[in-house]
Order: C-alpha cells, then sequence, then structure tokens
C-alpha cells in the first residue's frame, strides 16, 4: 500500500484552512514544526506505521478527523 | 494620534512621569518593555497606576528598542488608542514549566470577547505573546496556542539584560515568572506580521538523529557526532567549529524560509541549541548576510504594499543585537525604522506560529 501519509496531511490542512491559502499555508508550517513535512509524502510513499501513528496523534492535536 | 512610542533610561517613578509626559494619546493598550534593572512588581504596578484606564502589560528585557535606537537600561513604550484598538483580551498562561493550562488562558480570552477564538476573523484579531525566557518552554507553548486558534501569535521571550536568572512577564499591575502573557487585539485596521532573519541555506542538510528534545540536544547528526557531522558541513575541524555557531546556525525550512535554530553550546560532541530540534527533522546548516540590509529590504517591502502603517513591534533576538553592536551598526538598524512609531526589545527568542532563533518577527498596525 502507498500514498496514506499524503491523503491524510491533506486532510489536516484542508479542514484547518477550509480553502483559506494563507491557513493552508501555517498548518503546513505547523506540521513541519511538529516533525512532520508533508512535502515528503506523495501518493507513492510507502504507508510507514510508525508514521501513520504520529500523523493521527497531530491530527488529534489539530482537531482533525483523519 | 493612534500609535506614540516613548522611552525613559530614568529610575523609578520619574520613568513613570517621564513616559507618560510622552504619551501623546488616550490609551487602550499599552506595551512596554523594560530592562532587568528595575524591579518588575514595582514597575508593573506603577505602570498600571500611571494608566489605569488601559490594559497595561510587558516584560523584561535584554536590551530596548525605541525612536531607532537599540538601549540598554532603560524602558521602551508603545500607546495604542481606540482609532486602533477595537477590544484587547490579555489573559496569563501560568506554570509553563508544568501544566501549561493553554486552554485556561483560552476560556479566559472568550470570555471577555464573548466568543470562541474559533469563530474570530484571523485578519482583524491577532495575538501577542511574551513569554518567560528561561523557561525552556516556549516551543511546547506555541504548539499548543498553535493547536487550539488559526488567530496568528507573534511575540517573543523575555529577557534579563543576558544574566540567565530571572525574566519576567508583566500584566496589569502584576509580574509573573514561569508564565507567558496572551494578549488578543481586536484591530480597527488590519495588520501584518513580518518574520526576518539573515541567512541563506548552504545546501547542506543534516538530519537529527538522535536528540535531547527536552534539554534542546541534539546528540548525533546523520547518526554521527553532532559536532563532528555540523563541523563536517562546515568544511572545519571539530574544535574549530563552535567559533562559527553565531554565523552559521541552522534552519528548519518551510518552502525555502529558514525557522532559525541557533547553536549555544557543546558537551562532548553534543550541540545544546536556543531552540528544540525533534527526532528526524532535517535541517539546513546556513550562512550570514547582511542583517541591516536584509531587514530594511523587508520594510521597505512592506512599505511598497502601499497599505499604512501606523507603527511596529519589534521582537529581535538578542544575537541580532550583539551583531549589530560588534559591528558598530546600531545607528543603522534604527534609521530603517526613520518616520514610523516603532517599540521593541531584544529577546531570548522570537515568536511567530513556532520558536525561533536568531530572528526578529514584527507586528505591523495598519
Amino acid at each position: 500500500m502507498a500514498g496514506q501519509i499524503k491523503h491524510m496531511l491533506d486532510a489536516i490542512v484542508a479542514q484547518r484552512s477550509k480553502g483559506n491559502s494563507t491557513l493552508a499555508m501555517t498548518t503546513k508550517t505547523k506540521l513541519i514544526l511538529k516533525g512532520i513535512n508533508p512535502d515528503r509524502f506523495d501518493g507513492t510513499s510507502p504507508d510507514d506505521p510508525a508514521v501513520i501513528a504520529r500523523v493521527r496523534a497531530i491530527a488529534a492535536e489539530l482537531g482533525a478527523r483523519v | 494620534m493612534s500609535v506614540t512610542t516613548a522611552y525613559s533610561a530614568k529610575e523609578l517613578p520619574e520613568a513613570i512621569s517621564d513616559l507618560k509626559a510622552q504619551c501623546d494619546c488616550d490609551p487602550r493598550v499599552v506595551i512596554f518593555f523594560a530592562s532587568a534593572k528595575y524591579n518588575p512588581a514595582e514597575l508593573s504596578r506603577q505602570m498600571q497606576t500611571a494608566f489605569p484606564g488601559a490594559c497595561v502589560l510587558g516584560c523584561s528585557t535584554a536590551g530596548e528598542i525605541a525612536l531607532g535606537k537599540l538601549m540598554r537600561g532603560s524602558i521602551a513604550a508603545m500607546f495604542l488608542d481606540g482609532e486602533i484598538v477595537a477590544d484587547a483580551a490579555p489573559a496569563i498562561v501560568e506554570d509553563l514549566r508544568g501544566d501549561m493550562r493553554v486552554g485556561d488562558a483560552f476560556a479566559q480570552i472568550e470570555r471577555h470577547l464573548h466568543a470562541p477564538l474559533a469563530s474570530l476573523d484571523v485578519g482583524k484579531y491577532v495575538g501577542v505573546v511574551l513569554a518567560d525566557g528561561l523557561s525552556g518552554a516556549e516551543e511546547r507553548l506555541m504548539e499548543k496556542i498553535g493547536d487550539r486558534a488559526d488567530i496568528f501569535f507573534v511575540g517573543g521571550s523575555a529577557g534579563d539584560d543576558l544574566k540567565f536568572e530571572s525574566t519576567h512577564v508583566l500584566l496589569n499591575g502584576q509580574a509573573y515568572t514561569n508564565a507567558a502573557l496572551l494578549l488578543l487585539l481586536e484591530l480597527k485596521n488590519g495588520f501584518d506580521i513580518i518574520k526576518t532573519q539573515s541567512f541563506v541555506s548552504t545546501g547542506k542538510s543534516l538530519v537529527a538523529t538522535k536528540v535531547d528534545e527536552a534539554r534542546r540536544c541534539v546528540i548525533e547528526f546523520d547518526h554521527k557526532p553532532a559536532l563532528e557531522a555540523y563541523a563536517q558541513a562546515l568544511e572545519v575541524a571539530p574544535n574549530q567549529a563552535p567559533a562559527l555557531f553565531m554565523r552559521h546556525p541552522v534552519g528548519l525550512m518551510v518552502d525555502g524560509d529558514p525557522y532559525v535554530r541557533s547553536p549555544q553550546r557543546i558537551e562532548g560532541s553534543a550541540i545544546y541549541f536556543y531552540c528544540q530540534i525533534k527526532q528526524g527533522m532535517e535541517l539546513e546548516v546556513l550562512n550570514a548576510t547582511d542583517i541591516v540590509k536584509d531587514t530594511r529590504e523587508a520594510i521597505e517591502a512592506r512599505k511598497a504594499t502601499g497599505e499604512p502603517i501606523s507603527g511596529i513591534i519589534d521582537f529581535q533576538c538578542i544575537l541580532r543585537t550583539l551583531q549589530l553592536r560588534g559591528e558598530n551598526r546600531c545607528d543603522e538598524y534604527g534609521a530603517i525604522f526613520a518616520g514610523i512609531p516603532m517599540a521593541g526589545l531584544s529577546t531570548y527568542g522570537e515568536a511567530y506560529l513556532g520558536h525561533m532563533n536568531q530572528t526578529s518577527t514584527m507586528l505591523v498596525f495598519h
């Protein structure tokens, strides 16, 4: 399987930004500051269980559902 | 008059009368930055007494900035009147090293505003944050703020004239340590935030593979002793690397924009930073550029938008101030802001979305 991490990160950004491009940028910055860089993941990125767990935790911190 | 600034190098209580005499408005908010030479509790009490109708807040510093000058041993103040501020909601977050109840502070702000933070227009409301600069907790504070709110918070860490003994945040007549002050402002005319740091990437990257995050320590980069890997990136011997820390911090890059993490000291082959670095973070080694040139360009770019500037608060890293002093360029830096009401401080860290070093974060009032 592949691409789940990118899908989850896109969902977090979409939920927090609600279409506002400035908030999309700041949400991306918050993710990077939390240690997950969305630019490092694409549709072919392996579904690393440790990274997925970390992204789930970050989603909970940011109040997003993934 | 919307924004006025003042400064005084007098002792208490004359400094208060001096500042009040320079205040050319009926302020709704008074923000002040004071040398650690002043007794913080007494200073906070006297400032609140002098401006009883205003929200009065501030912090101790590693230097003050006002009227185009980078100073020491003084108080710099900014007065915001009703033409700028529609509402001001302050709160204290206590116990930064422990529970850090940001939720309680936000609840207090929401009670004041009669609205949840999530409902507020991010273009009309802005937050100012001043944190105890010796708490070691600014990263967690900014993360909790960012988790709960999309409102932009900008600010910095209080200092104490490079004594590293005790810093204070001050609000409504009280003085606090191990605490942060949050101020939510509803602004009538809008605002901008400028983040400027004078570094470019060297193109060399380091991955933090073993860290002690709470102590702001990197033990290994790229599975090698941190000092060895950092020195290798700079093509110097490890014993030469610490002398290069100020010119070559590392940056957590966001679309090419560095969030600077400055090395502080070594312990064996581990490097302690002024900012936490998380396990697995990829950082780029940075090279210093010209603080005056870059800051001037940032302000000129802002002026070129055509939006009015009523005033600027400059939260400037003490490391930048020390560099300017060393280069004898403080007056050049101050001249960048000629004609703009400006006040600020030299901080022990800067805040915008996260905690960072060797940066100026600025709140620009329209």
